[in-house]
C-alpha cells in the first residue's frame, strides 16, 4: 500500500462530502469529491484512487450505470452507498461489479471498516495473484484444491471448493446470489437458491467453529453472502 | 324476433301454398266422383286454414287466390274453364273467396300475434337474464363482455364491439380511459356485414360508453330498436354502478391514507422530536459548551448521540416501510431463504441492541428452506425484538423459536418476559398506533408491529399475540411451498484426496 490511498467519494449530498472529508481525511486518506455521475468518472480516470465511495442516488446517471462504466476499464473497489435495505438498485450494482455496500446512515466505523477491506481486496488483487486464502484457522490452497482446519485436512465434495474457492477469491466483497451461481454453477436459476443454501450450510458446518455464528462466511440478508478472511 | 318476412321469405310461402293447392287439387281431381261440388269448396278450405297455420297471413292468401281458381277451373261446370255457368256457382265462388281470405287474414292475425307475443317473451326473459347478471358484477371489463355476448345473441348480430369508461365522466366525457370489448374478437369490423347500429350508453352524469352492432340485414325492427336502446340504458344503468362503486372505493382508501398521514404527521412531530432533542442537547454541548466536559461526560454525550441517531434511523425506516405497505406498494422479492441464518444474522446484527437481554434462538438448521422477502422478514425480527427490548426488563429472555406446524405453514414465536397485555387489547396491538390505558410510555411511532402484520400478510402468513404465564409471545406463520430440498441435494462424494500444507501462509 502507498503512503496516502486515495478515495474517491461520489455524492451529491454536500453535508455526506464534508463528513467524508472530515472522517477519512483524520484517518490519512487522501480524499477526492464529485457530486455528479459524470464528475466521478471523470475523476477515476484521473485522480487514480485506490477505491471508490459510489451514492446510488446521483442525479444525474443510474449508481448501476456508474459502477458498470467502471468496471469497463478498472477494477478499483466500489463501495456503494444506499438509503435502504431493501433497495434493488444495491443488489442491482453489486452486479454490475460494486464490491460493497453501506446503507445510510452508517457508523464511521463501519465507513472505515469496509474502507480497509477494499484497500486489502485491491492490494490482493494487484500483487502476484496467490493461491493461498486463509481465514482464521481455514487455509485454502485454490491451486491445489485443499482445504485445512487447524492443521487438519477438511474433506469437501467439488461444489462445496467450487463454492468455497468462488468466494475466497473474492474475499471482502459482497456477492450475490446471482454472482455466486452464475459462478459455481453456470447459471442462475431460481431454484439452484435452494442447492446454494444448503452448500453454505455444509461448508460452514465444515469450517466454522460455531456455524451458528459464522465468522468465515456471513450472510448478507437479501443480497448474499460475504467471505471474510 | 324476427317479425317482418323477407322478400325470400314471401317467395317460400307462396311457394308453400301453391304446393299445397295442388296436391289438393290433385286429390280432388282423382277422387272426384265421391264429392260433391260443395265438399269439394269445404275440403278447399280447410287447405286454407291449414296453409294459414303454418305459412302464416301470406301463405294463406295465396292459397285462397289459388284455391279460388282451381276450384273454379277444375269443379266447377263448365269444367277445364275458368267460365262459370251458372249464377248459383257464382255466387258460391265467391263467397268460397270471401271466407278463404277472410278465415286466411284472421288466422294470419292470430299467428302473427302469437309470433309478437313469443318475441315479447324472449325480449323481457332475455332483458331478464341481463339484468340479474349486470346486477351481480362490479367490474367494467366484466359488463363490458356480457354485455357484447348478450348483443351478439339477442340480435344475430355478425359483430359486437362495446366501448366502456373506466372512470366517471367529470364534464369532459369521452376523453377519459377507456376500454374495448370485441366479439367475435378475432372479427374485422364490418367484415361481410355491412349495417352498423351504434348505441351510447347515458345517464344523467354524462356517457359512459358506446356500443356498435353490426349485421348482415339492414336496419332493426322497430322492436329491435327499442330492445337495443333498453340493453343500452340497462348497461348503461349497470356501468354507472360499477363506476360509482370503485370512486367510492377510491374515497375510502384516500380518506384512511390521509388519516394515516395525519397520524404520521403527529407522530412526526411528536415522537421523532424526542430523540432529535437529545441529539441536539448531546452535540452542542459537545460543540460549544463553555465549561470543560469531563472525559465520562463526554463519553456519554457521544454514546446518548449513537444511540439517539440509531432509534431516529430505525423510527424513519419503520415510517417509510409503512407508507410502503400503506400504498400496497410492497412487491415481494422472494427467494429460498435459511430461516435459521436469517435470525443468526439478524441477531447477530442487533448485538449492540439486545446486550442488556438474553436471546435464545431455537431454530433449527434442518427446517425446510422457506421462500420469502427475506429484507422484510428480517424486519419483522428486528420490529418483534425491538419491542420486546422496549417493553420487556433488562436481564429477562427473548426466546425465539421456529418450527414446522403442519405440511403446510412455518410457525415463529417470539416470546419475551415482558408485562401482560389485557386480552381484549391482544388482537388490536397490531393495529398502527394502538395504545390502551395503563400502556407502559415508551418512545415508538407506533408502527412496528403494524408493519410484520402488513408485512407477514404480504407474505400469506398470520401474525397474533398472546399472553404466557410469565410474558408475551408474539406468534406468526409462513406458507411452506415445497418438500425439504436437502434430500434431492444431489450426491456427491468428497473428491479430495488427503494431503498436507506446509504451514500455514498468511496474506
Amino acid at each position: 500500500m502507498s503512503s496516502q490511498p486515495t478515495i474517491l467519494v461520489i455524492d451529491d449530498e454536500q453535508q455526506i462530502l464534508r463528513a467524508m472529508r472530515t472522517i477519512l481525511g483524520q484517518h490519512n486518506y487522501r480524499v477526492v469529491t464529485a457530486c455528479s455521475g459524470a464528475e466521478g468518472l471523470a475523476l477515476a480516470a484521473t485522480s487514480m484512487p485506490d477505491v471508490i465511495i459510489l451514492d446510488l442516488g446521483l442525479p444525474d446517471m443510474d449508481g448501476k450505470d456508474v459502477c458498470k462504466q467502471l468496471r469497463s476499464w478498472t477494477q478499483t473497489p466500489v463501495i456503494i452507498l444506499s438509503v435502504r435495505d431493501g433497495d434493488s438498485d444495491k443488489v442491482g450494482a453489486l452486479d454490475n461489479g460494486a464490491d460493497d455496500y453501506l446503507t445510510k446512515p452508517f457508523s464511521v466505523d463501519e465507513l472505515l471498516a469496509r474502507v480497509r477491506v477494499a484497500l486489502r481486496h485491491r492490494s490482493l488483487m494487484q500483487g502476484a495473484k496467490t493461491s493461498i486464502v486463509q481465514a482464521g484457522d481455514v487455509i485454502i490452497d485454490l491451486a491445489k484444491h485443499l482445504v485445512t482446519r487447524k492443521g487438519e485436512d477438511v474433506k469437501l465434495s467439488s461444489t462445496e471448493f467450487k463454492l468455497l474457492a468462488y468466494l475466497a477469491s473474492n474475499a471482502g466483497r459482497v456477492l450475490t446470489y446471482r454472482a455466486i451461481l452464475t459462478n459455481v454453477w453456470g447459471y442462475a436459476e431460481a431454484n439452484q437458491m435452494e442447492y446454494l443454501r444448503v452448500y453454505i450450510l455444509q461448508l460452514r458446518r465444515k469450517l466454522e467453529e460455531n456455524p451458528r455464528r459464522p465468522r468465515m462466511i456471513i450472510t448478507e440478508i437479501g443480497v448474499g453472502y460475504r467471505f471474510i478472511t | 324476433m324476427k317479425i317482418l318476412p323477407t322478400l325470400a321469405q314471401i317467395v317460400i310461402r307462396i311457394l308453400l301454398a301453391a304446393v299445397a293447392v295442388a296436391i289438393t287439387s290433385v286429390v280432388l281431381i282423382t277422387f272426384r266422383g265421391f264429392f260433391s261440388t260443395s265438399v269439394v269448396a269445404l275440403l278447399y278450405l280447410l287447405m286454407v286454414v291449414l296453409c294459414t297455420t303454418i305459412g302464416g297471413f301470406t301463405a294463406g292468401t295465396a292459397a285462397s287466390i289459388l284455391a279460388f281458381l282451381t276450384f273454379n277451373y277444375f269443379f266447377l261446370p263448365p269444367f277445364s274453364s275458368f267460365t262459370v255457368a251458372h249464377t248459383q256457382d257464382l255466387v258460391a265462388l265467391f263467397v268460397f273467396l270471401t271466407v278463404a281470405v277472410v278465415v286466411s287474414n284472421l288466422m294470419g292475425r292470430a299467428q302473427t300475434r302469437l309470433e309478437q307475443i313469443k318475441a315479447r317473451e324472449r325480449e323481457s326473459a332475455h332483458l331478464y337474464d341481463l339484468s340479474s347478471t349486470l346486477t351481480a358484477i362490479w367490474d367494467e371489463k366484466q359488463i363490458a363482455e356480457v354485455l357484447a355476448q348478450h348483443l351478439l345473441a339477442a340480435f344475430q348480430g355478425e359483430w359486437v364491439e362495446v366501448w366502456i369508461q373506466t372512470n366517471l365522466p367529470d364534464g369532459d366525457c369521452q376523453k377519459g380511459p377507456c376500454i374495448q370489448v370485441r366479439l367475435p374478437e378475432n372479427a374485422l369490423p364490418g367484415a361481410g356485414a355491412a349495417f352498423q347500429q351504434s348505441q351510447t350508453l347515458s345517464t344523467h352524469r354524462g356517457q359512459l360508453g358506446t356500443i356498435h352492432l353490426w349485421t348482415k340485414q339492414p336496419g332493426l325492427s322497430p322492436i329491435e330498436l327499442r330492445l337495443f336502446q333498453i340493453i343500452a340504458s340497462q348497461a348503461a344503468l349497470a356501468v354507472e354502478r360499477a363506476l360509482l362503486a370503485k370512486s367510492e372505493n377510491r374515497a375510502k382508501v384516500l380518506e384512511e391514507s390521509d388519516r394515516l398521514k395525519t397520524a404520521i404527521l403527529s407522530s412526526v412531530s411528536h415522537d421523532l422530536r424526542t430523540p432529535l432533542a437529545s441529539i441536539q442537547a448531546a452535540a452542542s454541548s459537545l460543540y460549544g459548551s463553555p465549561v470543560i466536559l469531563e472525559a465520562e461526560a463526554r463519553a456519554e454525550l457521544q454514546s446518548l448521540l449513537l444511540e439517539e441517531t440509531e432509534h431516529l434511523n430505525q423510527m424513519v425506516g419503520n415510517l417509510l416501510n409503512m407508507s410502503r405497505i400503506e400504498a400496497g406498494a410492497l412487491k415481494l422479492q422472494t427467494q429460498w431463504n435459511s430461516l435459521a441464518d436469517l435470525i443468526d444474522t439478524v441477531v447477530e446484527r442487533m448485538q449492540r441492541q439486545t446486550i442488556r437481554h438474553r436471546i435464545e434462538i431455537d431454530v433449527s438448521e434442518d427446517l425446510p428452506l422457506i421462500r420469502i422477502d427475506a429484507t422484510l422478514i428480517e424486519q419483522v425480527f428486528i420490529n418483534l425484538i425491538g419491542n420486546s427490548l422496549k417493553y420487556a426488563p433488562a436481564g429477562t429472555r427473548i426466546w425465539v423459536r421456529a418450527f414446522v406446524q403442519d405440511p403446510a405453514w412455518m410457525q415463529i414465536t417470539l416470546v419475551n418476559q415482558g408485562p401482560a397485555i389485557p386480552e381484549e387489547h391482544l388482537e388490536h396491538i397490531f393495529e398502527k398506533f394502538y395504545t390502551f390505558p395503563g400502556m407502559r410510555q415508551v418512545s415508538s411511532t407506533g408502527l412496528g408491529l403494524s408493519i410484520c402484520k402488513g408485512i407477514v400478510e404480504a407474505h400469506g402468513g398470520r401474525i397474533w399475540a398472546s399472553n404466557q404465564t410469565d410474558g408475551l409471545a408474539f406468534c406468526f406463520t409462513l406458507p411452506l411451498s415445497k418438500a425439504d430440498p436437502l434430500s434431492v441435494l444431489p450426491d456427491e462424494s468428497p473428491k479430495q484426496e488427503i494431503s498436507t500444507i506446509e504451514g500455514p501462509q498468511i496474506l
